[in-house]
């Protein structure tokens, strides 16, 4: 990231007085943030490049609104989040999860997980990722998100609450709730498993 | 189910352990193709609405005022006009005298 080189209210001022250059260095200058948030929500099926590019234009439709209140990139991580989670809601969810929609490795990993105690396989990181991605996928749009930044990204309640708007009782209910819907399914799995 | 909370931890912590794609620059040409179709948007026409409602407001309540504050007097004037004209009482007293 150019963070060093970038004098960004310079730079903010000119986009607002609609100079491109300055656009472009903006855009330049955000892209890693930004992707890291595509990358990490990213709703199957939706191009990251294209959820991007929606997020900068929110950005540039929006700049009049920033008030300087939050640092910029703060402003800008939270447009990327509300934009990705209203790409989730858009999506459909699976309307139910069976064991023959996994690959064979991702089955082992859900097997491991539920009929033994130990470690799953380090060589395995890759199908334990896809498939919890896919028990998530189950989930309503804020229920994935809320699991996804608390448990994979081990962001706080209040780094949660700042990215999202929702307040730290809100962001703690909403895992609760989506630990409780992920535990059911997990019960429901195990009785297919057994079956 | 007695070790959910164990069994999605285990899931967690495996799956952090994947590697990310680590590539964090723009693909070329994206931030150029990105701040020319922003640039060339025109604002939304709420915006605008917005933004010229708000003027035309101020525009309004000043002209309100400054037609008040001419017409004061006026309008003070003829309320004593009428006051004279619509007291018939005080009328006829001074017809009778």
């Amino acid at each position: 990231m150019a963070e060093e080189t970038l004098d960004l209210p310079a730079c903010l001022e000119r986009v607002r007085q609609r100079d491109q250059a300055a656009a472009r260095e903006l855009v330049e200058h955000l892209y890693p943030l930004v992707i890291r948030i595509v990358r990490s929500h990213l709703p199957r099926r939706v191009a990251e490049e294209d959820l991007a590019q929606e997020i900068f234009l929110k950005m540039f439709t929006r700049l009049d609104q920033y008030k300087g209140a939050v640092a910029f990139s703060h402003w800008v991580s939270r447009i990327a989040v509300t934009t990705c989670i209203d790409q989730l809601r858009a999506q459909k969810r699976q309307p139910e999860f069976r064991w023959a929609d996994l690959s064979e490795k991702e089955a082992e990993v859900l097997d491991s997980v539920l009929t033994s105690d130990g470690e799953v396989a380090a060589n395995d990181a890759l199908a334990s990722r896809e498939l919890l991605y896919k028990l998530l996928d189950q989930l309503k749009a804020e229920d994935r998100l809320v699991l996804r930044l608390l448990d994979l990204e081990q962001r706080s309640v209040a780094e949660i609450s700042e990215l999202t708007g929702w307040n730290p009782s809100l962001v703690k209910v909403r895992a609760f709730r989506a630990r409780g819907k992920l535990k059911k399914l997990f019960e429901e799995l195990e009785r297919k498993e057994r079956s | 189910m007695k070790n959910f909370e164990s069994r999605w931890q285990r899931l967690v912590v495996a799956a952090r352990k994947a590697p990310t794609v680590d590539e964090v620059a723009a693909p070329y040409g994206f931030a150029t193709r990105v701040a020319a179709r922003a640039m060339s948007e025109r604002p939304p026409v709420l915006v605008v609405f917005g933004r010229f409602s708000v003027r035309a407001l101020c525009v309004a309540g000043l002209l309100t005022l400054a037609s008040g504050a001419a017409n004061y007097l006026a309008f003070a004037g003829s309320a004593d006009d009428e006051q004279v004209l619509t007291d018939p009482v005080s009328e006829v007293f001074t017809n009778a005298s």
